[in-house]
């Protein structure tokens, strides 16, 4: 009896030693690693760290950064590895579960989430690790450190764009596609209105009803899955002639923001869509496909023309790219509503100051994160992150202009896979950095796909062909130069969570979402009546609140308060 | 008399005091992680920010229950959950009872194996994969549309996912197609306990292979049944995310989104934790009341029941 009762009361206390034992295991191995590393310091023999990255931004395979050629040369440098994650899913509820379990990774990416962040007071302020640690920071960031000041007057975070000096990209970013083959058989016309886009889609489909078997598509976007619905709404703006600011269209001279939902601009835009379905060139499914089929599409070469950011679909330009066959490739055209209307695809010089990286308040040893910062924002390591290795991935000429010497070192930057291997992907963008337009100190482009020598070099012979049929060198010459708009853009202004002006963003964009794909759907001789009813529902909604509010701060941001 | 029984309680306690210690870490560990979190809903009635501490947080008192209740957007989502998870919980049970009852007869044990195995799988798949299959075959030339046109049903594609009355379908088929293998696992086992010798008795007395699943294999079932139907109520307003998530588009989401999605944009998206947790208890009291009610009637009805 007695050895009975033994045995069950050590049993209970396993168990609740068990029990006790897990609870408490997480907090135990906390403080043992930031020990180790709050001995090292920052100096130079310092033991190995693995710390943690998590970035909102384009998801990509997780990786250990000394498994890609660039980590491993920074690793060495500086003993610090990173576990890189990417956001797998919605962002938003990645977000929202991250602080509310106040479980953070060393450092984070915010991409569209820094404005939650902030508010949960995710990140620790910087100013004074700059101050004693960051003599490079100072000398990319200095310049530019009044427009990411958070309303405490504290630094929180890097963001991606800031330049020094300044050179323009040789390559478009955005515009209504066009499939090569489309202009190649009309013998490369000049087209500037939607109008005439339409129009020789329109002529191409009826010549060439199927491809490869499968039905030709006029033309398609990316407005079904959720977070991608700026796809169908920002056209409004860049055929006005406006450069993307968001969802509204600022005034270059009064600087008065006006909303682009519900304009007439949209009205025209999304009627000129519902004409083109009615001939049957918008693919319907623009509205219910997720972003795998969109690309699959795209590269099915079925597609004549869409309208994306670069960065949408850098995937299906890559493969379409790597498979060799020009005439099936794209290309941007910076199409408007009137033929006087002066476009403005590409981006004027600006600074994004809302998202960025950030050391978290969990990061074990904020010290070691800043050098490892201040080390990387060294022009010697800035070239490594874009160029990589002289001799490996870039040459330099008599001249001293970088440039590729051979194939394989273009492909180690432009094959995904090549580029993920040695790191390009995984440490050119999203790191404290230069901005994209930047100049290095002996005059060569700080971004590979900035130095004209290197765009001519990865020029194909259709690439060649096309540009000579319309006589320019780079895709660029293809647009207007950007004007200046120091407000720019005004999409990175940051609204605060829960207020009135993202309520009415949230609720403005949903009832887009509702409305304009069924708009464009339906017959012609429905729209007027549907854009009333829309207008309808559109109109009790508060948008002169934010209309002012955008207003307030690109007027602050136009006399220098950022 | 008060007295006595708490006497005879402690006594009974004594004499159990084994059983007693043991159950400690269990009772510790659901009040840990099942008590100790509704320490949470006091974020709904404040304006909530993550990063203060308790005190420093700013009472809002009925504020958020009176924005969720006042919105017009929430009734419209609440009634797709309601009507979802309906849609899921009679389709779920009706074909997941009838598939065990269909398998059961089977006497070819092979094929028996190999429709449960193909039938069970998609419950394996994740939902973004299955939601990409949905996707495939109802686009405009998906093989549903291919089939149709050329078996002459339909003139020309429709659009599947394009029209918000045809989503609660589509979504019950969907849901069907990837749980019913799986929901008809625990029928089948209940049914292996059902007494073969009652089948005997009733195959000597002539009855009918129809009439013996209607009369000793579906009663047989009858406890299991009420039980999951019980406890499937209290989850009535849990009408799943993912599937409504990812098949959702602009041009159905009158009709797709639900409550989760709702509590997803307007609280997790927008950083408003308290209107996510007004939500949230609201779901709770819902299902309460739903599981009280289904209990209650269950034993009224003099029927097994969950206590």
């Amino acid at each position: 009896m007695l050895k009975n009762k033994l045995l069950t009361t050590s049993l209970v206390l396993i168990l609740a030693a068990a029990l006790g034992g897990c609870g408490g295991g997480n907090s135990n191995t906390a403080p043992d690693t930031s020990a180790q590393s709050t001995n090292a310091g920052g100096n130079e023999d310092a033991p190995a760290v693995t710390y943690k990255y998590f970035s909102f931004g384009a998801p990509k395979k997780q990786v250990l950064g000394s498994e890609t050629t660039i980590g491993k040369e920074l690793q060495n440098q500086t003993g610090v590895d990173w576990n890189i994650e990417y956001l797998v899913g919605d962002g938003d509820t990645k977000a929202g579960v991250m602080i509310a379990s106040g479980d953070y990774p060393d450092i984070i990416d915010s991409s569209g989430q820094m404005a939650k962040l902030m508010d949960a007071g995710a990140f620790i302020p910087l100013d004074d690790l700059i101050e004693q640690y960051g003599p490079n920071i100072k000398r990319v960031y200095g310049p530019y450190f009044d427009k990411f000041r958070q309303q405490d007057g504290k630094l929180y975070f890097f963001p991606y764009g800031a330049n020094i000096g300044y050179v323009s990209e040789p390559n478009f970013q955005t515009g209504f596609y066009i499939q090569r083959s489309v202009l190649k058989e009309f013998n490369y016309p000049k087209i500037k209105t939607l109008d005439e886009y339409f129009d020789l889609l329109k002529q191409y489909k009826e010549k060439h009803p199927q491809v490869g078997g499968q039905e030709t598509i006029g033309f398609a976007t990316l407005a079904g899955e959720q977070g991608s619905f700026f796809t169908l709404q920002n056209p409004a703006n860049h055929l006005a002639g406006y450069p993307n600011d968001g969802s509204t269209i600022v005034d270059m001279k009064t600087h008065e923001a006006k909303l682009v939902g519900g304009s007439d601009y949209q009205k025209r835009w999304i009627k000129k869509l519902n004409e083109a379905n009615a001939e049957g060139l918008v693919d319907p499914e623009s509205f219910t496909m997720n972003r795998d089929q969109y690309l699959a599409k795209l590269t099915s070469g079925r597609v004549l023309g869409y309208f994306s950011y670069s960065w949408q679909v850098g995937d299906a330009t890559n493969n379409l790219k790597k498979a060799g066959n020009d005439d099936m490739r794209y290309v941007a055209l910076p199409i408007v509503f009137d033929k006087e209307i002066k476009d403005q695809y590409i981006d004027p010089p600006g600074f994004v100051n809302n998202y960025g990286v950030g050391i978290t308040v969990k990061a074990k040893d904020p010290v070691r994160i800043i050098q490892y910062f201040d080390n990387l924002l060294k022009e010697e390591n800035q070239i490594l992150v874009q160029w990589g290795i002289k001799d490996q991935s870039y040459a330099v000429d008599a001249n001293g202009r970088f440039t590729y010497a051979n194939d394989a070192q273009r492909q180690l930057h432009e094959d995904p896979e090549q580029s993920m291997k040695f790191g390009f992907d995984y440490f050119n963008y999203s790191w404290p950095r230069y901005g994209n337009n930047s100049v290095l100190q002996d005059g060569n482009a700080y971004g590979p796909g900035n130095q004209p020598e290197v765009a001519s070099y990865g020029y194909t012979d259709g690439d060649k062909k096309l540009l000579e049929a319309y006589g320019v060198k780079t895709f660029s010459e293809l647009f207007n130069d950007p004007d200046e708009r120091p407000w720019s853009p005004a999409w990175s202004i940051a609204l605060e969570q829960g207020s009135p002006e993202q309520m009415f963003i949230t609720k403005a964009d949903d009832l887009q979402r509702k409305h304009l794909p069924a708009m464009v759907l339906d017959t012609p001789a429905n729209f007027d009546k549907n854009w009333g009813d829309y207008m309808a529902q559109f109109d009790k909604l508060d948008k002169k609140t934010y209309e002012d509010f955008i207003t307030k701060k690109v007027q602050e941001r136009v006399a220098g308060k950022w | 008399m008060l007295f006595n029984r708490n006497h005879s309680f402690f006594k009974r306690l004594i004499q159990q005091r084994t059983l007693a210690f043991m159950c400690i870490p269990f009772v510790l560990w659901a009040f840990v992680f099942k008590y100790l979190p509704l320490w949470g809903w006091t974020m709904a009635f404040q304006n909530y920010k993550p990063a203060k501490s308790f005190s420093e947080q700013q009472w809002a008192g009925l504020k958020h229950f009176r924005i969720l209740f006042e919105d017009s957007t929430f009734y419209r989502v609440l009634r797709n959950t309601l009507v979802m998870s309906g849609i899921q919980l009679v389709f779920g049970f009706v074909t997941a009872i009838t598939l065990a009852l269909l398998l059961n007869e089977l006497k070819n044990i092979i094929f028996k194996r190999v429709v449960q195995t193909v039938s069970y799988l998609p419950h394996f798949i994740s939902w973004v994969v299955a939601s990409s299959i949905v996707l495939t075959v109802l686009s405009p030339d998906g093989i549903v549309n291919v089939l149709l046109t050329k078996l002459h049903l339909l003139d020309k594609p429709v659009l599947w996912m394009g029209k918000g009355s045809y989503f609660w379908g589509i979504l019950g088929a969907t849901q069907v197609w990837k749980d019913v293998g799986w929901n008809t696992i625990i029928y089948l086992a209940a049914i292996t306990s059902i007494d073969p010798s009652q089948y005997e008795a009733a195959e000597i007395d002539g009855a009918s292979r129809f009439q013996r699943m209607l009369n000793i294999t579906l009663p047989g079932l009858k406890p299991v049944i009420i039980i999951l139907l019980i406890m499937n109520m209290g989850n009535i307003l849990e009408s799943g995310f993912e599937a409504q998530y990812l098949l959702g588009n602009g041009m159905n989401i009158d009709f797709s989104e639900n409550l989760d999605i709702f509590v997803l944009k307007y609280g997790l998206g927008m950083g408003n934790f308290s209107l996510g947790t007004a939500a949230g208890i609201f779901k709770t009291l819902v299902s309460f009341i739903f599981l009280f009610s289904a209990n209650s009637i269950a034993k009224k009805m003099g029927e097994s029941r969950l206590f």
